[in-house]
C-alpha cells in the first residue's frame, strides 16, 4: 500500500549522456493533481519521465514513483503508470482495438476485460469504426487518441503524457486537453503533461514544473504562479508624461520613458491599485495599463532565454 | 451511438501474473509470425512429412510381422530388394530390441536433419516479426511502459521463436516418433525405440533454445524486415559454403556455420555411425551397399567434432546476446 503523500519524490535525480547532463541534480515532491511539465524542447523534461518509468536508466539520486523505488520496483510501478510517449509507436499489423486490448493484457488484466476496457476506452477518447482499421493508418490525430486510450485502459492512478497535442490542429487540441483535463478533474486519475506549450499546460494543470537545461527551475501551483507578479506596469497617456514622473519620484517608484512612448513604472506592490491611485490624484486618464507578466510567464520566458542561451 | 456507458470506468479486477504477462508478448509474437502466409505453410509442409515419416516406420513395423502384405507388396516390385527386405526382417525378428532402436535412431537423426533446414527456413519467415518490426515502429517502447521489462520482454520472444521451432520442428519429430510407434505391431516399441526419443529430446531442445537465441539476435541487428531476414538466410547459405571451404583447409571456419555446428552436436547425441556400423555387420546385403559409401562420409557420421562445435556455437550465442543487449532497448 502507498502510505506516501507524494506520486513523485525524487532527490538529487541525475541523467548523462555521454558528457551532457540531460537532468541535473532534479529534486522534486509532487503530490497528485493534474502537473504540468514545462519547458522549451531539449529542456529534459521526457528525459525525466523515461527516468521515473525506467525507461532510460538513472545516472544518480533517488527517484520514487507512488512512493516505490523506481530502480527496484520498476515492474510494479509501471502497472500503477500509464504512459503515451511524444513519437508514434504502435505493435506493427494491429487494429487500433487490438493494439489497446494487447496493451491491456500486458498490464496483466485478462483477454476478456482487457478487450471490454479497450473498447471502452476507445469510446471514451472519441474513436469511431476507425479503431478497426490498422493503426499504421491512422491520421496524426487518431494516433494521438490512441496513445491515450493505451495509456488509460489499465486503470493507472498516474499517466504521464508527452507532448500529447503535438500535431494536431487547434480543435483537436482542444479536445484532447478536455479529456486530459478530465481524468484529473472527474475520475482522480494524476495526470503529468508534458508540453512546450504554455497554454496546454495553463489550460489544465494545477501545478506547475518549469524544467530548463535539465534543471527544476519553477515549481508550484498555477495559481500562486499567476498570482505572484513583479510591482511593475508599463503606462500609456496620451498626455501629462512629466506629471506622472514627478509624482512617481516622489513616491519613490522609478518611473523611465520606453522608446514606444509609454512609462515603465516601478511600483513595488503585487497590484496595481496604488498606480490607479496615483492616476486618480493626478487626474489622468490612462489609455492603457500593461501589468508585468506573471511569475508563470516569467518562468516560461527565462526557461526558453536559457535554452537559447545555451544551445 | 455506443449503447453502454462512453463515460470512464475504473477496473478492479484481479491482475494476471507475470508469466501469464509473458505469454501474453509470446503469444502475439507467435501470431505475427503465422500472419505470413509462405511460413503456415511450411509448417504445414513439416507435419506432412511427419505423416510420411509416420508412414516408414509403420512399414518398417510390418516386417516384423509373418507373411507381411508390405513384404509381399515390396517384392512385386524388385526380388532384389525383396532378398533385402527379408534379410532385414530376418534381423528385426531376431533381435527386436536392437533392430527397433538402431532403425529408428538412424531414421530420427535423418529426419531431424531434414526438418532443422526446414526450420532454419522458416525462423528466416518469422524473424521480422520477433524484434525488428518493434524496433522499426517504437513498439517496444510501448512494451517497455507496461509491466513487463527487458528480461520478460527478451523471454517472451525468445518463446515465440521456440515455439515456431516446435511447430516446425520438435511437434513433428515427436508425433512421427509417437504415431510411428502406435501403429506398430507391438506395444513394446514404444520402450525400444526409447532411445531415439531420448536423443530427439536431448539434441532438440538444447539446439531449439539456441536457434531461437540466434534468431533474435539476427531479428535485433536491424530496423529493417528484409534486412534481418536476410542477414539470416545469407548467414545460414553463406556458412555453408564455408563449411565446403573451410573442411579441407581451414576447419575452424566451419564453426562460424550455426547449421554445421548443430549437425556435429547432433551427429554427437544420436551416434548414427555406430548405428550403421551395428546394422552392416548384422545384415552382409547392407554392409555391400554401405562399401560403395564414401570413406570419409562415414568416418565423418563416426567422428564429430563436438567441442568445437560447442565452442562455436557457444560464440555466436554470445554475439547474438550482446547484439539483444546493445540493441533491445526503448531508445
Amino acid at each position: 500500500m502507498n502510505a506516501s503523500p507524494w506520486i513523485i519524490e525524487t532527490e538529487g535525480l541525475t541523467k548523462r549522456f555521454g558528457l551532457q547532463r540531460a537532468l541535473d541534480g532534479v529534486s522534486l515532491r509532487v503530490g497528485p493533481g493534474a502537473i504540468g511539465l514545462l519547458g522549451p524542447n531539449g529542456a529534459g523534461k521526457s528525459t525525466l519521465m523515461k527516468c521515473l518509468l525506467q525507461l532510460q536508466p538513472i545516472s544518480g539520486g533517488v527517484a520514487r514513483l507512488l512512493g516505490r523505488d523506481v530502480r527496484s520496483e520498476g515492474r510494479e510501478i509501471r502497472r500503477r503508470v500509464g504512459y503515451a510517449p511524444e513519437q508514434d509507436c504502435h505493435i506493427p499489423g494491429l487494429a487500433g482495438c487490438e493494439f489497446v486490448t494487447h496493451c491491456a493484457q500486458l498490464n496483466g488484466l485478462p483477454f476478456q476485460a482487457a478487450r471490454q476496457r479497450a473498447h471502452e476506452m476507445l469510446d471514451y477518447v472519441g474513436m469511431g469504426q476507425e479503431r478497426y482499421r490498422l493503426c499504421g493508418t491512422y491520421s496524426t490525430g487518431m494516433k494521438q487518441r490512441l496513445k491515450l486510450a493505451q495509456a488509460i485502459v489499465h486503470d493507472p492512478q498516474v499517466v504521464f503524457l508527452d507532448e500529447p497535442t503535438n500535431g494536431l490542429d487547434p480543435k483537436g487540441q482542444a479536445q484532447i486537453l478536455e479529456l486530459v483535463a478530465s481524468l484529473w478533474t472527474s475520475f482522480g486519475i494524476s495526470v503529468v503533461l508534458s508540453s512546450h506549450l504554455l497554454h496546454d499546460v495553463q489550460s489544465i494543470c494545477e501545478q506547475i514544473i518549469i524544467i530548463a537545461r535539465g534543471k527544476v527551475l519553477v515549481h508550484d501551483t498555477l495559481a500562486n504562479l499567476q498570482a505572484r507578479r513583479r510591482g511593475a506596469a508599463e503606462l500609456v497617456v496620451g498626455e501629462g508624461h512629466e506629471e506622472v514622473r514627478a509624482a512617481c519620484a516622489v513616491r519613490g517608484w522609478v518611473c523611465e520613458p520606453l522608446a514606444n512612448g509609454h512609462l515603465r513604472i516601478d511600483h513595488h506592490a503585487e497590484t496595481l491599485n496604488p498606480l490607479l491611485e496615483l492616476l486618480h490624484e493626478l487626474r489622468i486618464a490612462p489609455l492603457e495599463i500593461i501589468p508585468s507578466p506573471n511569475a508563470l510567464e516569467e518562468s516560461f520566458v527565462q526557461a526558453l532565454q536559457l535554452s537559447h542561451a545555451h544551445p | 451511438m455506443p449503447i453502454h456507458n462512453t463515460s470512464y470506468q475504473h477496473w478492479d479486477g484481479v491482475h494476471r501474473n507475470i508469466w501469464q504477462r509473458r505469454a501474453v508478448v509470446a503469444g502475439s509474437s507467435l501470431t505475427a509470425c503465422l500472419r505470413v502466409k509462405l511460413l503456415r505453410n511450411v509448417v504445414f509442409a513439416c507435419w506432412m512429412t511427419a505423416l510420411g515419416a509416420t508412414a516408414v516406420l509403420f512399414a518398417l513395423g510390418q516386417l516384423l510381422v509373418a507373411d507381411s502384405p508390405v513384404v509381399q507388396w515390396v517384392g512385386n516390385f524388385n526380388p532384389q530388394l525383396q532378398d533385402f527386405v527379408k534379410m532385414l526382417t530376418t534381423w528385426l525378428e531376431k533381435h527386436p530390441e536392437i533392430s527397433v532402436r538402431t532403425t529408428q535412431n538412424v531414421a530420427f537423426y535423418f529426419y531431424a536433419m531434414f526438418l532443422l533446414r526446414l526450420s532454419i527456413f522458416a525462423l528466416g519467415m518469422g524473424i521480422p516479426h520477433l524484434i525488428t518490426r518493434d524496433l522499426a515502429c517504437h513498439a517496444i517502447v510501448v512494451y517497455y511502459s507496461k509491466a513487463i521489462n527487458r528480461w520478460d520482454y527478451l523471454l517472451g520472444k525468445f518463446c515465440a521463436a521456440f515455439g515456431l521451432l516446435a511447430l516446425t520442428w520438435l511437434g513433428p519429430l515427436l508425433a512421427a516418433w509417437f504415431l510411428g510407434n502406435l501403429l506398430g505391431p507391438d506395444w513394446g516399441f514404444f520402450w525400444h525405440s526409447r532411445a531415439a526419443l531420448g536423443h530427439i529430446l536431448l539434441f532438440g531442445l538444447p539446439a531449439m533454445a539456441a536457434l531461437s537465441l540466434l534468431a533474435l539476435g539476427c531479428s535485433a541487428s536491424s530496423l529493417k524486415e528484409k534486412n534481418a531476414a536476410a542477414t539470416w538466410l545469407l548467414w545460414w547459405i553463406l556458412a555453408g559454403v564455408l563449411v565446403e571451404i573451410g573442411t579441407h583447409t581451414r576447419p575452424w571456419l566451419c564453426h562460424l556455420s550455426f547449421n554445421y555446428n548443430l549437425e556435429q552436436i547432433a551427429l554427437g547425441v544420436f551416434h548414427p555411425g555406430a548405428d550403421l556400423k551395428l546394422a552392416q555387420d548384422s545384415i552382409p546385403l547392407l554392409g555391400m551397399m554401405l562399401g560403395n559409401v564414401h570413406p570419409e562420409t562415414i568416418k565423418a557420421l563416426n567422428a564429430p567434432t563436438i567441442s568445437g562445435a560447442v565452442v562455436g556455437l557457444g560464440l555466436l550465442l554470445i554475439g547474438a546476446v550482446y547484439i539483444l543487449h546493445q540493441r533491445v532497448k526503448p531508445e
